[in-house]
């Protein structure tokens, strides 16, 4: 692991939505160019947490937040903040694959379509570096112009990927990217997520504790909106410090 | 009771087959019904809107004449007219008529061009139009006339002229290029003036072809039985030999031996006979008869042909659309339709946007659904009402396409907004926060993500908002005017089919005319449902494959 200053510096972080609490004094570090699994049983604030990363909470009108989120060192709750670029840079994979109801080469073409690219030429190049890095280009290559409602799940969750990847983004946070998959396609991400942090940052919230274990360096584990134990994803799982993750881990609730 | 003393097994099964029989019967019976009824209802106004069949009330035989007394009727060859009147034909030479457009529909001016009644021809010509009073030297030509010094030169000018007409021997008429000629209806059935009095508020009925034939074949005896007084019926058999009863022949009418002891030999005694014999009925010439003073017969029957032809389509209304056809009407109806549209998706659409998108769901935003619904079921002539005050008056946009069209759009922003609401709202959330995620802001999401994929809904909505406007009839005359001529401006009086058909039957102008516009109205409309339908098809199928 490089010695690196964090991507993400998260340090006393409160959430409500309306006057329940979702998320507790969250302190916790993202390193860079590594994967973070955030795990938990349902409803413990893991996917509120991933949303505060990008801001996509601000769609709730009834959310309030305190505490600080330093992306590169800014503060992202700051008012100057421009949430436009911090998306750009902070891209989101969703749980369902939500491809746009539009060709696959418009659905790539999209996000550097909204930031001001309309050369076509340049359009053609990202749309295939991004189906590459996504390791979808071969299976698509020849139904670019074809509507990406007809691809498979786990197309169309690549695909997604893919359209993530387009914007060149720094960080990619993925929210149960696989949980709507069938084994094969998950393999296929998994594979996909080894290849993607050598270049990116990835935080990944899993409901699967075998993923967070293959595919994560880092893991959060939640519990009702407090962020339990935050280790290596191997020290974390052999050697739990905490009684609650144990619990978790070794299956007695969940 | 019944049943449990003969209860076998399964029986009470087969009776809950037999009552989900019954209902499945019911249920498929409704929907046939309802699927006969629309059937029916579009059946019936497209073969309304085809074929006219109206009953027709004349003093004439359909029978008509193709050389009357050895003369033509000749027209330029473009003219489509396939039989005159007498009256009409009269009227051509006594200044009834400056046009054609009642006569054969139309545009032309009426130049009635007659041989000099000086020559032998015109003479003839004279005779045969004015019978009598061109014996007792009062022929009374129309100021309109034209003379040409013989037949053929009469007939050059008819060939050159659309819109001419003239009466030549027929023998000079054959052959003679770029003319057609005109086959003529004169022959009515005379009555005595017994035969016409009112008896106890009842009067004689219109005849029919089989009443016809049984008067003058002696089958009816007494006028009673036609509604007439109670007078034996004396038929009365043409001259023989005369052009009169040649005519009859080939006009289908037959007579029984002669009922009366001294059968008249010439014209004028045999009309003087009817006028004199009480109860007397005969076959005549419309114009010898009305000279004379007897009275005709009124005869009923079905005239049937096409209504809705092409030209009908492609010319404008004349005489208050009574004739010609309605080009100006569809192309009204199309302006008023588009710009419509351009005020109201735009509109309905944003406010659909604002609704769903950025207010606060609170009172507000319930007060204004509460709003968009009532005015949806509001009826339109208030918005008539309003528009009439508001955009004509207020404003002074003065009756016009203008105010129409502004009237139009609030009656259907409502149904707008609704169904491109709640198009918008089954956008899955996933996606606008799909497209926010890339970086996008919200105004580009709406307009990159939300409303293409919400378009099927919207569209939808806009075509029934259309099918509403384009049905609206009221309002449209506060606001719109009535000019069935092409509207020249945004500030033009201009009439849509609707009103159209409104006003041709209120107004009693056509009412065949104003199934054929609504036949008219019917296709438009149902040309819009399947353009639309084929639009979302297409989009589904796009987003789908």
């Amino acid at each position: 692991m490089q010695q690196s200053p964090p991507k993400f510096s998260i340090s006393d972080l409160n959430l409500w939505y309306g006057t329940s609490q979702a998320l507790k004094d969250i302190t916790v570090d993202i390193e860079e160019r590594s994967v973070t699994a955030l795990i938990g049983p349902s409803g413990c604030g893991k996917s509120t947490f991933l949303r505060t990363l990008n801001r996509l909470n601000d769609l709730i009108s009834s959310v309030r937040v305190e505490g600080s989120v330093l992306y590169e060192g800014a503060d992202i709750y700051a008012p100057d903040t421009d949430v436009i670029d911090l998306r750009k840079r902070v891209g989101m994979v969703f749980q369902k694959p939500n491809p746009f109801p539009m060709s696959l080469y418009d659905n790539i073409a999209y996000g550097p379509r909204v930031h001001g690219i309309r050369d076509k030429a340049t359009l053609d190049d990202i749309v295939e570096r991004s189906l590459v890095q996504a390791a979808l280009f071969d299976e698509v290559k020849d139904r670019l112009q074809t509507s990406a409602l007809g691809l498979s799940g786990g197309q169309q969750q690549r695909l997604c990927i893919a359209r993530v990847l387009a914007v060149e983004p720094d960080v990619v946070l993925m929210d149960e990217p696989t949980s709507a998959l069938d084994p094969i396609s998950t393999a296929k991400i998994e594979n996909l997520l080894e290849e993607l942090k050598k270049q990116y940052t990835i935080v990944i919230v899993t409901h699967n504790m075998q993923q967070a274990g293959r595919v994560s360096d880092k893991t959060a584990y939640f519990f009702l909106g407090e962020l339990v134990e935050y280790a290596g994803t191997k020290e974390l799982f052999f050697n739990p410090r905490d009684k609650r993750t144990e619990n978790y881990i070794s299956g007695r609730f969940g | 009771m019944r049943k449990a003393t003969t209860s076998r097994p399964g029986s009470r099964h087969r009776a809950a087959m037999r009552r989900q029989g019954i209902a499945f019967g019911m249920i498929r019976g409704f929907s046939f019904m309802t699927i006969a009824l629309l059937g029916l209802i579009l059946g019936f106004i497209l073969w309304k809107g085809f074929r006219y069949s109206n009953i027709d009330r004349s003093t004439l035989l359909p029978h008509a004449e193709a050389s009357p007394d050895g003369l033509v009727l000749a027209v330029h060859g473009d003219q489509d007219m396939p039989g005159i009147d007498w009256e009409e034909l009269y009227g051509m030479y006594t200044d009834e008529y400056i046009n054609w457009s009642k006569l054969d529909q139309s545009d032309f001016d009426l130049v009635p061009v007659a041989v000099d009644p000086l020559t032998e021809d015109g003479a003839r010509v004279e005779a045969f139009l004015f019978g009598s009073e061109a014996e007792g030297g009062f022929p009374l030509w129309g100021g309109l006339v034209e003379y040409a010094g013989s037949a053929e030169a009469a007939l050059k000018v008819v060939a050159e002229r659309q819109g001419a007409v003239t009466i030549v021997p027929a023998a000079a008429a054959k052959a003679f290029p770029g003319i057609k000629t005109v086959p003529v209806r004169r022959l009515a059935i005379a009555m005595n003036q017994d035969a016409t009095e009112f008896v106890d508020e009842s009067y004689l009925e219109d005849l029919t072809a089989q009443n016809i034939r049984d008067l003058l074949g002696g089958r009816i005896t007494n006028w009673k039985k036609l509604g007439g007084p109670d007078l034996s019926v004396v038929p009365m058999a043409p001259p023989m030999g005369s052009a009169l009863a040649a005519e009859a022949g080939r006009a289908g009418l037959t007579y029984p031996r002669p009922t009366v002891p001294q059968p008249a030999t010439d014209m004028a005694s045999y009309l003087a006979d009817i006028a004199g014999t009480s109860g007397a009925v005969g076959v005549a010439y419309a114009g010898d008869a009305t000279l004379a003073g007897i009275p005709l017969a009124w005869m009923t029957r079905v005239k049937t042909g096409w209504n809705l032809t092409l030209r009908y389509l492609l010319e404008p209304p004349r005489l208050s659309g009574k004739t010609g056809g309605i080009s100006s009407i569809i192309a009204n109806t199309f302006f008023m339709l588009l710009l419509t549209l351009a005020f109201a998706a735009p509109l309905g659409v944003a406010a659909a946007v604002y609704l769903v998108e950025y207010a606060r769901q609170g009172k507000l935003l319930k007060l204004l659904r509460l709003g968009t619904e009532t005015l949806a079921g509001i009826p339109s002539i208030i918005f008539g009402l309003f528009g009439f005050l508001f955009f004509v008056n207020i404003l002074h946009f003065g009756f016009g396409l203008l105010s129409g069209s502004l009237t139009l759009t609030l009656m259907i922003l409502p149904t707008i907004i609704r169904t491109s609401e709640e198009a918008m709202k089954s956008v899955p959330r996933s996606l606008r926060e799909g497209s926010l995620a890339l970086g996008a802001t919200k105004l580009q999401t709406i307009f990159r993500v939300v409303i293409p994929a919400s378009s099927p809904g919207i569209l939808t909505g806009l075509i029934l908002a259309i099918g509403r406007a384009v049905g609206e009839t009221a309002a449209l005359l506060f606001t719109m005017g009535s000019d069935y001529n092409m509207a020249r401006g945004l500030f033009s009086s201009a009439r849509g089919l609707s009103a159209h058909v409104y006003l041709l039957f209120a107004e009693g102008i056509s009412f065949d005319k104003a199934f054929s516009t609504a036949t008219v109205l019917v296709v438009v409309v149902l040309l819009f449902n399947f353009a639309a339908k084929r639009v979302i098809g297409r989009m589904h199928r796009q987003a789908a494959a």
